[in-house]
């Protein structure tokens, strides 16, 4: 059974392959899907990718790239920039990607990249956004889905846009996105315990920021 | 305001803060492959670096000349040839913030990309001489070092939306990269490279092609 199984994976890689030669420079989702049944590990997928196999590159990004787009969304709050952050991301990652050790997880090592992408580009939209628009565009984007005060909750989202970047990014991760500090502190290259310092940082500076609020909200 | 109430505030945020739509997997995967299409992917990846296989060393002189005409033409030209008229469709496509941001960006990033390409284009010239006469000292090479790091924050920049700046910036990359390697050796087979990187992409005929378009305008 085992040779039987090797052959038709032999057979469909081959069948694959050809696919993937006949038209190299478009690889679609079924192609993918296919190929994803009868992948076994993310080492090989990458070492397909380095050699150029897209099909090895859709498959890791369709792994990856959900993840990577919402963490973007989450720090940009820009559905155009996210994407775009998300498109630098994978290209860079697939550039890169023969430099890849292994030393971390591959999602660890793509989220580094997401983070420094973002904070990178942030830091030139910061200097030109006009901030009071986008804002009032976000707002309009939230769904009441939590009984919070509209004007708790607004006054809440404001202050983490307005934090420190690496606290920002920090409690952005962690109580927004749900990774744990050992993640975090992989992503951003720090010891875990910087990593909870700055997050409590992070909450202090909200609560004193809703701090004038909080005799009236607080029941 | 109570622990309590805060974290219930925070439960609320994770849920309403930035809350992301569906991630658009086949429009970036597009984009993806198109870019990697374009070179971009491999370029990173050295594979054409590998294939450097044509040696003629009599090109040092004349390329860098002929680049640093061009480019000595396309700084003074620069204030046009990027920005919002030749925005890439990439980014022209999006929503309104990035192109709003490009525009606003263009005009520092513009100083910026004029310095940088006056440097590098008295680097260039120098550099045959300088190896020739054995002056291509550390300190010379650190500031191809520099420029090469110029290079790849001006390609994450605005100034690179234009697409043949984008392209220039690459083929520059490649070179200061070769330039930067003279560090270690300075053997002429290393300047060889420099010359090979200049011709495997074909940097001189585009470059011919971008001071005919920009005298033509």
């Amino acid at each position: 059974m085992r040779h039987g199984a090797a052959s038709v994976k032999t057979i469909l890689d081959r069948t694959l392959s050809s696919i993937a030669a006949s038209n190299p420079h478009h690889v679609t989702r079924p192609v993918v899907a296919l190929h994803a049944a009868y992948r076994v590990s993310e080492p090989d997928l990458i070492a397909r990718v380095v050699a150029g196999d897209r099909i090895a590159a859709r498959e890791l990004y369709d792994a990856h790239a959900p993840r990577v787009f919402r963490l973007a969304f989450r720090l940009t709050g820009d559905a155009a920039l996210a994407r775009e952050f998300t498109q630098d991301t994978f290209v860079r990652a697939f550039a890169q990607l023969a430099r890849f050790r292994g030393d971390s997880a591959l999602s660890t090592w793509l989220h580094r990249i997401t983070v420094t992408v973002v904070a990178n580009a942030m830091r030139k939209v910061k200097r030109f956004r006009d901030r009071e628009t986008d804002l009032e565009d976000v707002s309009l984007e939230h769904h009441d889905t939590a009984a919070a005060d509209p004007v708790l909750r607004d006054r809440l989202h404001r202050a983490i846009d307005e934090l420190p970047a690496i606290y920002r990014t920090t409690i952005i991760m962690h109580d927004i996105e749900g990774y744990t500090h050992t993640e975090i502190a992989e992503v951003l290259g720090v010891a875990a315990g910087t990593c909870k310092s700055r997050l409590s940082q992070a909450r202090a500076q909200l609560r004193a920021a809703l701090a004038d609020l909080a005799p009236e909200h607080d029941t | 305001m109570t622990d309590e109430r805060f974290d219930e505030l925070m439960r609320d945020a994770a849920q309403t803060y930035h809350r992301p739509p569906s991630a658009p997997l086949d429009e970036m995967w597009m984009e993806i492959e198109q870019r990697w299409n374009d070179g971009t992917v491999e370029r990173s990846n050295g594979g054409r670096r590998t294939r450097w296989n044509a040696i003629k060393p009599w090109m040092a002189l004349a390329a860098t000349l002929v680049i640093g005409a061009a480019i000595g033409r396309a700084s003074t030209r620069s204030v046009s040839s990027f920005g919002v008229r030749k925005l890439p469709a990439r980014v022209a496509t999006t929503a309104s913030p990035s192109p709003r941001l490009d525009s606003a960006l263009s005009s520092p990033y513009e100083a910026e990309t004029s310095k940088y390409l006056g440097q590098t284009t008295a680097l260039l010239i120098a550099l045959p001489s300088e190896v020739k006469a054995g002056r291509a000292d550390d300190q010379f090479l650190a500031r191809a070092g520099d420029l090469l790091t110029t290079t790849r924050l001006l390609l994450d920049s605005p100034a690179a939306n234009d697409q043949s700046m984008r392209a220039l910036f690459e083929d520059l990359e490649l070179v200061l990269a070769q330039v930067v390697r003279l560090q270690n050796n300075h053997s002429r087979t290393e300047l060889d490279l420099v010359n090979q990187a200049l011709e495997q992409h074909d940097v001189i005929p585009r470059l011919r092609t971008a001071a005919a378009d920009l005298s033509a305008d």
